[in-house]
């Protein structure tokens, strides 16, 4: 099989993702947010093509309202962005192939997002591994270029989304990265660190701060991958 | 001399936003370096990346922020409910698990907001 073919099988996997339909309608919100307050629609799609994480993008657009310096700005979205390392490093060994330098690797690591992680684990570890790579670069095309359309068109229907469908948006992450998750859960480790995750943000969320989610996977996934190895030695 | 105001959304894209989210993904690059797919360190790193993006879930549904606030907690949770019972009987169709969630939600936002 050629690398066409796994690009395109990628390709395929994107336009019939549930997730990536999901980002697409966030990305209509987002563009229909930058609207309302007044962030210039160019710096925007520059904002969807480079930072490519939605909670920072709102973040950026949200600082950009209320005035913040950007140092201020740049600390917050540096510190809401840790949550990518582990994502990013658990996906890099289905892509690093045969040879190569890491050039490849840090343009790939470049489309990892929450969207894009849910996908891959989903998909990569059953591929053959000379399908892996191209699959993926196939995937985040859709993904990445249908958000850059959906900020625009989100951008043109600002204020024409009624009240309670703009709420429903906003509703569509929490929901589907919890139907994901589940359907992606195999192994013991993988549902205990589901529901420690599930069980632990709101807490983290009250008392740690500004990395209450880098906290929750540090605890929740620690906790989870000690139980499985407890539970291997016993079995 | 100061900065073209017309040019530093760009620039806040560009810094702000760019530079600290990039740095860890090209941290991921150098950390990933010799980890290989049967290792027992990638079961840690997706067990913490797991456990991360479950927060995200109850974070935005018990602790939400901007519209959601004002949909009572009840028809929040009641949609995850509804939308995970659908998903299940629905022999795990995300799809309708998903529309299923979000109608309740719709609907209930709906009526939140007529009262």
């Amino acid at each position: 099989m050629d690398r066409a073919h796994w690009y395109g099988r990628g390709i395929k996997a994107g336009f019939r993702s549930v997730q990536v339909g999901v980002l697409f309608a966030s990305y209509v919100g987002f563009g229909g947010l930058i609207h309302d307050v007044g962030f210039p629609l160019g710096a925007a799609v520059l904002s969807t093509v480079l930072v490519w994480a939605l909670p920072a993008q709102l973040l950026l657009v949200g600082a950009f309202a209320a005035g913040t310096a950007a140092p201020a700005v740049a600390l917050a979205v540096g510190l809401s962005s840790v949550r990518l390392l582990p994502l990013v490093v658990s996906i890099l060994p289905y892509l690093r192939g045969r040879g190569g330098g890491r050039g490849p690797l840090f343009i790939a690591a470049h489309y990892l997002a929450i969207t894009t992680w849910v996908e891959s684990v989903r998909h990569l570890p059953g591929l053959p591994a000379e399908g892996r790579r191209p699959f993926y670069f196939g995937l985040v095309t859709v993904a990445h270029s249908g958000a850059v359309l959906c900020t625009l068109v989100g951008y043109g229907l600002a204020g024409t989304l009624p009240h309670a469908l703009a709420t429903g948006l906003l509703f569509l992450t929490p929901i589907s990265f919890l139907l994901a998750l589940t359907r992606n859960a195999r192994d013991l480790v993988d549902h205990l660190s589901l529901a420690f995750g599930l069980a632990l943000a709101p807490v983290m969320a009250l008392y740690a701060g500004t990395l209450d989610l880098l906290w929750t996977g540090l605890v929740g996934g620690t906790a989870a991958y000690v139980a499985h190895r407890i539970w291997e030695k016993r079995a | 001399m100061s900065i073209d105001a017309a040019l530093w959304p760009y620039l806040l894209v560009i810094l702000a936003g760019f530079l600290p989210t990039e740095i860890w993904r090209s941290a991921a690059v150098l950390l990933a370096h010799g980890l290989d797919e049967d290792s027992e360190w990638l079961i840690y790193v997706r067990a913490v990346a797991t456990a991360l993006v479950a927060g995200v879930i109850t974070r935005i549904v018990l602790v939400p922020t901007g519209d959601l606030v004002a949909v009572p907690l009840l028809i929040r949770v009641g949609a995850v409910g509804g939308g995970f019972l659908v998903f299940f009987v629905a022999q795990r169709s995300m799809l309708l698990g998903v529309l299923a969630g979000e109608t309740i939600m719709i609907a209930g936002a709906w009526f939140t907001q007529a009262q």
